[in-house]
């Protein structure tokens, strides 16, 4: 059973100002409720999941989506309120992706120099979907820009935080992101 | 009337009145914290605050300027604060988070971030820029001419945005929300008991929802729009006063259908209030409805 | 193409990151390049594209893996929210659309009773109806209209925010106090009111979505109360 002890403790105290509609949930999570962490789980699974699935090339993603609110669960003792709990809990998704990357071995040169080229779309049955082409032109792109755009325009990080979490230059991070952008405009709908 | 030019902290003993002008600095923001009364900020074109205060004399009134602040502050001596009354003059370029119980909050001319947050208060701001947090929970929340990331919130009156551009959430429990000539690509506009009226351009590949419970829905569509449209009510109506390419209604149930390409999503829902489109200056846009409203009301 | 040499800063230009000084050249060369112009639109455009990206979310519902691995146990047969019913409810319902297309009427209900029929111009420029979009992103809805144990732990946060509010009252203005009793009563009447229509309906989508809104909005609000409450 929910210890509420805890819960009520935490939340008596909760400074004036914004409010985290997931900080309940958060707080009765943290205390071993499961079905409270389902709700959050339900909540941002599609955020999480878009994220894994853009950043990872792979067929893992539901794995990797798994391993993400596993990793959160366990360290839901960490998390102190003071960001929003979706704000925490993507930047913990990005810190799996992350390690993720680096532990698949060897990968070819990720920030292409020089112009990239995607692929050719092949062309689609029409849809009103228009961002389906979109999406798969982000797939084509190579991995390094692919993962700075979807960090920065996506996900709206700034370059100063994803050349740490990636380990570049912030002016690399703007090149990345400025090439991926040229070639993604060629997909826009017209 | 006595000017004093000071820098660094100033703390004055209980006054009737009082009219201070600090030099401002870049980087500098503005708080201002009075429990019960009237605030009042005004832009102008100088890098310095003027406080011009005027209340009971039991009210203590704590002035204090930081590297990263001017603060303006309300003390009372046995209990909460009287009211009082502050008219105070800013750049233009400093951002403003104010904060108060019973206090009224009017703010014009400000091209920067403002936060406003009171319990009993209106809140009256024309302008703001980057970010803009409005606040009450038993006054109404009235915003003109802003731009930027938008979160205006009552509880139990009205909130209204006007001739505004950005990413607007607007929300209230016991009131209407009004949403006109506003240009936006993102709004989440959410309120129980009240009616919801955007009228602005539908941008391609912007997302807007409108959700109440007890109240309509109008939108009001210009010629042109390409939106996706997705409809729910559970036991209201939907109106328009154009033909939309529907395939079949079942009163009750959601719908989706097409405007154009498709560009925009819309999310209209309300549980037992008639969704409604219209055309911009029709009888029935809100927008015009206020025009003639304010025009009948004009007594100059 | 010509590599104008201001290409390469238009992304830093479009995310406020040049210094003024460059801003306000490139800003003068975009008068007079209708290139760079256009390369501008574009990359504006694809930022807007990026930033409404959808995030359906997975095909297959990971929670059952992810409960067994933090040992939440497996759910009981009936508190599973069969996910995929709930998807084929919507399909028919999405079928049913086609079927009356092809009747060859499209109609829309005015109030009062008049009915709009679209003519045969008209109609051709349809487009399909979409079939009704996944769930929202903020859906926890299913688990706390249909699962007993979340809807406890509702209960059990409504009724601590309540308790800080109970014990507080006394320190807030009367008029404060009465202003968010009768809030919190019509959001307890719209939760009531969304609860019977799910009640006879339990599949319907937008009910679920509904309930769980409008009861988040009691959670926010008894948040926003109890926050006024003065710590002693």
């Amino acid at each position: 059973m929910t210890e509420l002890g805890l819960g009520v403790a935490t939340l008596e105290h909760e400074p004036t100002g914004r409010t985290d509609p997931d900080a309940v949930d958060a707080t009765l999570a943290a205390s071993g409720d499961a079905s409270a962490f389902e709700r959050l789980y339900r909540t941002h699974v599609p955020k999480v999941y878009g994220l894994v699935r853009r950043m990872l090339s792979d067929d893992d993603v539901d794995e990797v989506a798994q391993d993400i609110f596993v990793r959160a669960w366990q360290k839901l003792g960490t998390f102190r309120g003071e960001a929003a709990f979706g704000t925490w809990l993507h930047r913990l998704a990005v810190n799996v992706i992350l390690a993720r990357r680096e532990t698949l071995g060897t990968r070819r040169k990720r920030y292409v120099e020089g112009d990239m080229v995607l692929e050719t779309v092949p062309s689609r049955r029409a849809t009103p979907e228009m961002s389906m082409d979109f999406e798969a032109a982000m797939e084509r792109l190579p991995d390094g820009a692919r993962e700075v755009f979807v960090l920065h325009d996506v996900e709206g990080y700034r370059h100063e935080e994803i050349a740490q979490m990636l380990g570049l230059a912030t002016g690399t991070s703007k090149s990345q992101l400025h090439r991926a952008r040229m070639a993604l405009r060629q997909h826009l709908e017209r | 009337m006595l000017f004093a030019l000071l820098t660094g902290t100033l703390a004055l003993s209980p006054i009737v009145q009082a009219d201070t002008t600090l030099n401002a600095v870049r980087g500098q923001r503005l708080d201002v914290n009075a429990y019960a009364g009237e605030v009042t900020v005004h832009a102008w074109n100088r890098n310095a605050v003027r406080i011009v205060a005027s209340g009971a004399d039991q009210d203590q009134l704590e002035i204090s300027s930081s590297a990263t602040a001017i603060s303006i502050r309300t003390h009372g001596r046995h209990g909460p604060p009287d009211e009082i009354t502050l008219q105070i003059s800013a750049p233009a370029w400093i951002a403003i988070s104010m904060g108060g119980v019973n206090t009224n909050a009017k703010i014009e001319g400000i091209r920067a971030p403002i936060s406003v947050e009171t319990v009993e208060g209106e809140v009256d701001v024309t302008g703001g820029e980057s970010l803009i947090s409005l606040r009450s929970v038993q006054g109404s929340v009235r915003l003109r001419g802003a731009k930027g990331r938008i979160n205006v919130n009552s509880v139990n009156e009205d909130v209204e945005v006007a001739n505004s551009s950005g990413d607007i959430a607007a929300q209230t429990v016991n009131g209407e929300i009004l949403l006109q000539g506003v240009n936006a690509s993102s709004v989440d506009a959410n309120t129980v008991n009240g009616d919801i009226s955007y009228s602005g351009p539908i941008r391609s590949g912007g997302r807007y929802a409108l959700s109440t419970h007890n109240g309509d829905l109008t939108l009001t569509v210009p010629e042109g729009t390409s939106a996706g449209v997705t409809v729910s009510t559970f036991s209201g109506d939907f109106e328009s006063e154009f033909p939309v390419p529907l395939r079949g209604t079942r009163k009750g149930k959601g719908f989706n259908f097409t405007l154009g390409s498709g560009s925009a999503q819309v999310t209209l829902e309300s549980f037992q209030g008639t969704i409604q489109l219209v055309r911009p200056g029709s009888e029935e846009d809100p927008a015009r409805r206020k025009r003639e409203h304010d025009r009948d009301h004009d007594e100059d | 193409m010509t590599q104008d040499p201001w290409t390469n800063r238009l992304s830093e230009y479009l995310d406020g990151e040049l210094p003024e000084w460059e801003r306000h050249a490139l800003e003068s060369h975009l008068e007079s390049c209708a290139e760079c112009s256009l390369v501008v639109s574009d990359l504006r455009r694809v930022v807007r594209r990026a930033r409404t990206l959808k995030n359906p979310p997975p095909v297959t519902d990971l929670w059952p893996g992810i409960a067994a691995r933090i040992g939440a146990g497996i759910p009981k047969a009936q508190d599973v929210v069969d996910l995929d019913a709930q998807r084929r409810v919507r399909r028919q319902w999405a079928f049913s659309l086609p079927q009356l297309a092809a009747a060859g009427i499209a109609l829309m209900t005015v109030s009062g009773g008049a009915v709009w029929f679209m003519s045969g111009a008209a109609r051709q420029s349809v487009v399909s109806a979409p079939v009704p979009s996944s769930p929202p992103e903020s859906t926890p809805a299913v688990s706390v209209a249909m699962k007993p144990n979340a809807s406890q732990s509702y209960a059990a946060a409504v009724a601590d925010l309540e308790r800080v509010l109970a014990d507080g009252r006394g320190k807030l203005d009367t008029t404060t106090v009465r202003i968010i009793e009768q809030n919190l009563a019509a959001i307890d009447r719209a939760i009531a009111e969304a609860q019977r229509a799910l009640d006879a309906d339990s599949a319907n989508l937008y009910l679920n979505t509904h309930l769980a809104e409008t009861m988040r909005r009691k959670l926010d609000l008894l948040r926003q109360a109890a926050a006024l409450v003065p710590v002693s």
